[in-house]
């Protein structure tokens, strides 16, 4: 008994073994599937240029090949005989018995028939040409177009001489992990770009292929092995981003000079930059005419926020960033870089996702990351009022003060620190709107500290809400002493709290300080 | 001087209008699609001639071209002997179709057989623009192509369809003219 099942297994395994060698490596799934799909008794196709039939049979002791006769004849010829081969399914009974014609004729009716015993056992009529089962596509490729949404697939057709011309595709494309597909139709031509795709998508890609049914049909070849592709993110990302990254070059390598000239009307060009004397002689015009000038240029208090340790802060940081958040809602439009149209449009938020997938992946390369907004001139406040170590030395910043700031603009983050503080991200959303030019003024050590760990600075417009108000000789002398920087800074957030610089003038300082904006 | 001037340009107008033997040379048609076409028109005929059975039933032989194409054979075979294959097959169905339309038989029938004829007609130019040799009929005492015997309307259109698909449609995909300076 055991030497029985090891003659058998021996059998099965060399059978196994010649239907390996005699069909190709796709030839067993081919009889796999018509012997699902087929419900022809005798079931043909063909793969390079030769017709190959089968049948099935349940497996018996006695059931060998031998019993069998196939039989072919064509144009009213003799009938012709194949030889029988056979091999067993693994994991069923039955056995399937196959004859591989030697010179297949095309572009005839065919006879086919099965004998046993003597014995017709099916029949069958056919034109081989009508039977083409070739072999999925070869080397699928998908590769990112430069388009938005768009993948180019490309593959090779199966090598084949005659029938090259008379193909169609199929190509089914989904989203990795989706269950749902879309299908694309392809005649002949063997690239195919894929349209209307999610931006920033990983997508799986399958082809097959078939004669199209002309001068040759057939059936579908198996599926390619999926490819996977990467669509572009979106234009408005992938350009903001762009966008940013060469901004922040333009402005590491041409940074924006403040000037204060614009505020002081004459004070420079005419008074030499005495300010005592340029004082003295539009002191009384300038109330009056505060009004007119200024009336464009409505003051715009800038709040500046430590993010050491948002945790430890009271509420009223939180009051005054959320007041922040609401504030940076309202946008409007700005002369600058044309920018402006493409920070109007709502971020996607993948391309957020993105940003800040960055950030945590790499968060050293902030200060040289595209999270730069153009249009955020930011302020690096270092922690350490001296001697910090982290500082980075930087032409541009020399205006810095011992405060971090994040800036939040439209739901993006701008952070210009090394040290990356990904929660006072989360926290700190909302939109705003810089200019490109800010105006501040560093009075060192104006506003004391609210709390440990914290440190809040009121920087306001220069001109109105502390220029023009009543100030001693001795205050205007220590605001000479320090350096000022006047670029217009126009910070929408708090437009609203300004609605006449006229009000603004006369509420006066306590307008620009406190937390309470 | 008038009447001069006139004259010589009428007779130039004649003798471009008159030249003999002279055409003008097609433009090769290389596009599978046309006779895809006529293929796929020659598939209407041939399911309606299916189904015609008794009405289609004429009790008649026809001649017509052997259809049967070996890959290997064909490919051993120059373009003349193809070419040859293929023109004496077209000669031979069309007059087999041709004599039907004497027959009496119905529109949607006549018209597949009228359409059959004319697209045979195309397939001729279509040849011709491919600078495939024209069918020359055998002489007197030589051996023409191989042919069959079909006895019924419905056989003969599907050996009218077989033919296309197979060496009508293997001579134009690969028809030299359409295949130079591809390596």
């Amino acid at each position: 008994m055991t030497k029985m099942r090891s003659d058998r297994l021996k059998i099965v395994f060399m059978l196994c073994l010649a239907f390996i060698t005699i069909g190709g490596q796709h030839f067993e799934s081919k009889v796999a599937q018509l012997l699902r799909d087929e419900t022809e008794d005798i079931k043909c196709f063909v793969e390079v240029k030769d017709l190959t039939c089968f049948w099935e049979e349940e497996e018996e002791r006695n059931n060998l090949h031998d019993q069998y006769t196939f039989t072919y004849s064509y144009e009213n010829k003799n009938k012709m005989a194949c030889v029988v081969s056979s091999l067993s399914l693994l994991g069923s009974n039955k056995t399937v018995f196959f004859c591989k014609l030697p010179k297949t004729p095309f572009f005839t009716p065919l006879d086919v028939q099965v004998f046993r015993d003597g014995r017709v056992l099916y029949s069958r009529s056919l034109n081989a040409e009508n039977f083409w089962f070739l072999d999925p596509p070869r080397n699928l490729t998908v590769m990112t177009s430069g388009k938005e949404g768009q993948l180019n697939v490309s593959w090779l057709p199966p090598l084949l001489k005659y029938i090259d011309d008379s193909l169609i595709y199929e190509v089914r494309y989904a989203v990795e992990g989706s269950n749902m597909g879309k299908v694309e139709v392809i005649k002949v031509s063997t690239m195919l770009v894929l349209l209307g795709l999610q931006p920033y998508t990983r997508y799986k890609v399958w082809v097959r292929v078939k004669p199209d049914g002309v001068a040759y049909k057939g059936y579908w070849s198996a599926w390619t092995e999926p490819v996977l592709g990467v669509t572009q993110p979106s234009g408005t990302c992938f350009l903001m981003l762009l966008e940013t990254k060469n901004l922040f070059l333009l402005k590491k390598l041409w940074p924006d000079i403040p000037s204060p000239e614009h505020k002081f009307p004459g004070l420079f060009t005419i008074y030499k930059g005495d300010f005592k004397e340029w004082m003295s002689q539009n002191n009384g015009s300038m109330w009056g005419r505060s009004v007119h000038v200024y009336t464009e240029e409505l003051p715009s208090p800038l709040e500046v926020l430590s993010e050491v340790s948002l945790t430890s802060h009271g509420t009223s940081q939180r009051e005054e960033r959320q007041a922040v958040e609401e504030d940076k809602e309202k946008e409007s439009e700005r002369s600058d870089s044309g920018l402006t149209d493409r920070w109007q449009e709502p971020p996607e938020a993948y391309c957020l996702v993105e940003q800040l997938r960055a950030l945590q992946e790499n968060p050293e390369s902030l200060s040289q990351s595209l999270l730069l907004q153009s249009h955020d001139t930011y302020v690096t406040l270092n922690q350490n009022s001296q001697g910090d170590d982290e500082r980075q030395v930087d032409d541009v910043f020399e205006e810095t003060l011992p405060l971090q700031m994040l800036f939040t603009t439209a739901g993006r983050m701008s952070l210009n620190t090394s040290h990356s503080d990904l929660g006072s991200l989360q926290q700190s959303s909302g939109s705003g709107r810089l200019s490109s030019q800010s105006s501040f003024e560093y009075p060192n050590h104006t506003w004391p500290p609210k709390g440990p760990g914290y440190a809040y600075m009121a920087v306001a417009d220069s001109g109105v809400s502390m220029d023009y108000s009543p100030m001693s000789s001795s205050r205007i002398a220590a605001l000479g002493r320090h350096r000022m920087y006047t670029n217009d800074y126009k910070n929408e957030i708090f437009l609203h709290k300004w609605p006449l610089s006229g009000q603004h003038t006369q509420s006066g300082s306590e307008s620009c300080m406190g937390p309470g904006w | 001087m008038f009447h001069g001037s006139g004259l010589f340009a009428l007779l130039l107008m004649v003798l471009e209008w008159t030249r003999p033997g002279l055409s003008s040379p097609l433009r090769p048609i290389c596009d599978l699609r046309v006779l895809n076409h006529f293929i796929k028109e020659a598939w209407d005929a041939e399911a309606a001639m299916r189904a015609c059975q008794d009405a289609c039933n004429i009790a008649t032989n026809f001649t017509a071209p052997l259809t049967r194409v070996d890959f290997d054979d064909w490919e051993a075979m120059n373009i003349e002997e193809q070419a040859q294959e293929v023109q004496s097959g077209l000669h031979v169905l069309n007059e087999a179709i041709s004599s039907l339309q004497a027959s009496n038989q119905t529109d949607v029938l006549q018209s597949h057989i009228d359409a059959s004829i004319s697209n045979i007609a195309s397939i001729r130019q279509v040849l011709r623009s491919l600078s495939i040799p024209e069918y020359v009929p055998p002489t007197s005492g030589g051996e023409d192509k191989e042919m069959q015997k079909v006895s019924s309307i419905s056989e003969l259109f599907q050996v009218h369809i077989n033919f296309l698909r197979g060496k009508v449609h293997l001579l134009l995909a690969n028809a030299p003219v359409c295949h130079q300076g591809v390596s």
